[in-house]
C-alpha cells in the first residue's frame, strides 16, 4: 500500500486545485447571500489576528493602556461582525435548502460551528475580566450546573475560561470550520431549486 | 475539477471567477468597517464590583450579604451540586437532574468558607474579632443560627452611624462583631484576597469564591441599574449602548416567560428547550417539512437566484456580461 498514491487518489477524486482555488464558478453563484460565508471567515480571521496580539500583551495591556484598549474594541466588534455574517449565512442556507443533494455534512458542520462560536463568544465576555465577566460568571454557572455541565466548566475560573478561550475553543472552532470549507470547496455550491421539486 | 465535481457540474454555464480576489476585498472591507466601528464606539469596559467598593458604598449591604452565610439565607448557602450536599434542591425537570450526576465538584462549606476563614485572619490583627470568633465556634450550631437569623433580619432596621452598623438591640451573641470584622475586611481591600485562602498564594487563579460573595443583592442590584437582569433579556444585553450577545436572544427569549423566569427549575428548563432546539436545526436535513416545504413556501430562494431563474432575459444577460 501507497499512503502517498492513496492520497493523491484521494485529492484526485474529492479536491484538485481547481476545487480548493476556484477559477470559474456555476453561473447560478450570483447573488451576495454567497458573501455572508466569507465574510464571517473574514472576521473570524480578524478575530484570530486581534485575540493572537492581546494575549500577546495580556489582560492589564487591553484594559489600562490607549492602545490594548483599541485592540480589544477591534476584538469586540469584529465579534459583532462575525456573527452578523455566520447568523445571515445559517439563515439564507436554510431558506436556499442548500442541504440538497447530500449536502447535509456541510450543513451540520456548520451547525457545529455555529455551536462552538457561541462558546468561544461565551468565554469570551467570561474573559473580559470586567463587570460583564462578573455578572454572566455568576449567572451562565446556574445554567451550567443545572445542565450538568458545571462539574466541568466552571464560569467563575477565570484561568479556565481563558485557557479555553484562547486556545481550545479556538482550536476546536478552526478545525470545524476547516472540515466544512473542504466539504464545501469539494462538493462544490448547490444548484438552484428545480421548479416543482 | 475533480471527479466529483465534474459530474455534478455537467451541463451546467460556469463564469469566470477569482476566489482569492474576492476574499481579499471582503477582508478588506470587513478590517475598514472594524476599524472604524472600533474607533467611533470603543468597546464596554465597566469595572467590577469589588468588596471594597460595597464595604464602602453600601454598608449595610455588605454585612448583610456576611450574615446570610451564616444564617442560610444566601444563595448558596443550600445551592446543592457542584458546591453543596443538598442534593433535592438541584434543578430537575420529569425528576431528572443532570446536576447531581457529578456530585459536589466544588465543595463549599458557606459558613467557613465565605465568613470564619477570612475573619481568622483578621483575628491576627484585630482581639475583638479574635474573641467573637472563639465565642461563636464555642457555640451550639443551634446557637450559632439562632444569632445569625436574629441578626440577619434585624438588618432590614438597620441605619449606618459614625462609621458602624446600629440595629435595634436584640440576642444577636458575636455575631455583629463578626459582621463588623467583615466590613472593615472589605473597607481594607482585602476581602477577595481573604476569601482566596486555599489559594496558591501569591498566585490567583481560581476567583469562584470571590464572585459568589455578591452573587445574590448586590450583583442583582448593580445588573438592575444596568438592565442586565434576566428578565431584561440580560442575557444577551451589553453595558451601556452596545449590542451584546444579540444572537442569543432566542435563549433570553424564554426567561421572559412568567412561569418560566420565577420557576426553580428554569435554567434547566431553558437549557433543553435550547437544546432541543439545537437538534432539530441540527437535523433539520432530514426533518420532513422542515427540510423542504417550508424554505420552499418561503419563496425566498426565487430572489437569490432570480437571474437563474429568468436567464435569456435581455436584462439579465446584460448584468451577466457586465459581471464578466
Amino acid at each position: 500500500m501507497n499512503l502517498t498514491e492513496r492520497t493523491q487518489k484521494f485529492f484526485t477524486g474529492n479536491l484538485t486545485l481547481e476545487d480548493a482555488l476556484p477559477t470559474q464558478m456555476p453561473a447560478y453563484v450570483n447573488s451576495f447571500v454567497y458573501l455572508f460565508g466569507v465574510s464571517a471567515l473574514s472576521a473570524l480571521g480578524l478575530l484570530v489576528l486581534t485575540g493572537f496580539i492581546m494575549a500577546l500583551f495580556g489582560p492589564n495591556w487591553y484594559h489600562l493602556t490607549r492602545v490594548g484598549r483599541f485592540f480589544n474594541s477591534l476584538h469586540f466588534w469584529s465579534v459583532q461582525f462575525f456573527f452578523f455574517a455566520l447568523v445571515s449565512h445559517l439563515v439564507t442556507k436554510y431558506l436556499t435548502a442548500s442541504w440538497r443533494d447530500g449536502r447535509w455534512k456541510t450543513w451540520m458542520l456548520g451547525l457545529l460551528a455555529f455551536g462552538a462560536a457561541v462558546l468561544t463568544g461565551l468565554t469570551g465576555f467570561l474573559s473580559q475580566s470586567n463587570w460583564d465577566s462578573q455578572w454572566i460568571a455568576v449567572q451562565a454557572k446556574d445554567a451550567m450546573n443545572s445542565l450538568g455541565v458545571g462539574a466541568l466548566f466552571n464560569a467563575m475560573n477565570y484561568t479556565q475560561v481563558l485557557t479555553l478561550h484562547i486556545f481550545f475553543l479556538p482550536v476546536i472552532l478552526s478545525a470545524v470550520v476547516l472540515i466544512h470549507l473542504y466539504f464545501i470547496r469539494s462538493e462544490g455550491s448547490v444548484k438552484p431549486i428545480r421548479r416543482g421539486e | 475539477m475533480s471527479r466529483r465535481s465534474e459530474a455534478y457540474f455537467h451541463g451546467i454555464p460556469m463564469r469566470p471567477y477569482d476566489l482569492i480576489r474576492e476574499g481579499l476585498i471582503v477582508f478588506g472591507v470587513i478590517t475598514i468597517l472594524v476599524i472604524i466601528f472600533a474607533a467611533i464606539f470603543s468597546s464596554p469596559d465597566y469595572p467590577t464590583v469589588r468588596g471594597e467598593d460595597v464595604a464602602k458604598r453600601q454598608p449595610i449591604a455588605f454585612t448583610k450579604t456576611s450574615v446570610s452565610f451564616l444564617s442560610g439565607d444566601s444563595g448558596i448557602s443550600t445551592y446543592g451540586p457542584p458546591y453543596t450536599r443538598d442534593f433535592d434542591d438541584a434543578q430537575k425537570v420529569l425528576g431528572i437532574a443532570p446536576a447531581k450526576w457529578f456530585g459536589v465538584t466544588i465543595p463549599l462549606n458557606p459558613p467557613v468558607d465565605f465568613v470564619i476563614k477570612p475573619l481568622e485572619r483578621v483575628s491576627v490583627f484585630d482581639k475583638g474579632v479574635a474573641a467573637a470568633l472563639k465565642t461563636y465556634k464555642a457555640a451550639s450550631p443551634k446557637q450559632q443560627l439562632n444569632w445569625a437569623s436574629a441578626y440577619f433580619k434585624v438588618l432590614d432596621k438597620a441605619t449606618f452611624v459614625n462609621g458602624q452598623v446600629k440595629v435595634p438591640n436584640g440576642n444577636y451573641g458575636p455575631v455583629p462583631t463578626m459582621a463588623a470584622g467583615m466590613l472593615n475586611l472589605g473597607r481594607a481591600g482585602l476581602l477577595e484576597g481573604a476569601l482566596q485562602s486555599d489559594a496558591r498564594l501569591p498566585y490567583q487563579l481560581n476567583f469562584t469564591k470571590s464572585l459568589l460573595f455578591f452573587q445574590d443583592d448586590v450583583d442583582h442590584s448593580v445588573a438592575n441599574s444596568l438592565n442586565l437582569l434576566g428578565e431584561q433579556w440580560g442575557l444577551s444585553n451589553e453595558t451601556g449602548n452596545y449590542p451584546g450577545a444579540w444572537w442569543l436572544w432566542p435563549y433570553a427569549f424564554w426567561y421572559q416567560i412568567p412561569a418560566i423566569a420565577s420557576s426553580p427549575n428554569g435554567d434547566l428548563i431553558v437549557g433543553l428547550i435550547m437544546l432541543a432546539i439545537f437538534l432539530v436545526i441540527f437535523f433539520v436535513p432530514f426533518i420532513p417539512v422542515l427540510n423542504g416545504l417550508l424554505p420552499r413556501g418561503l419563496q425566498v430562494y426565487k430572489w437569490v437566484w432570480r437571474d437563474w431563474y429568468h436567464r435569456g432575459r435581455p436584462a439579465v444577460a446584460e448584468r451577466e456580461r457586465k459581471a464578466g
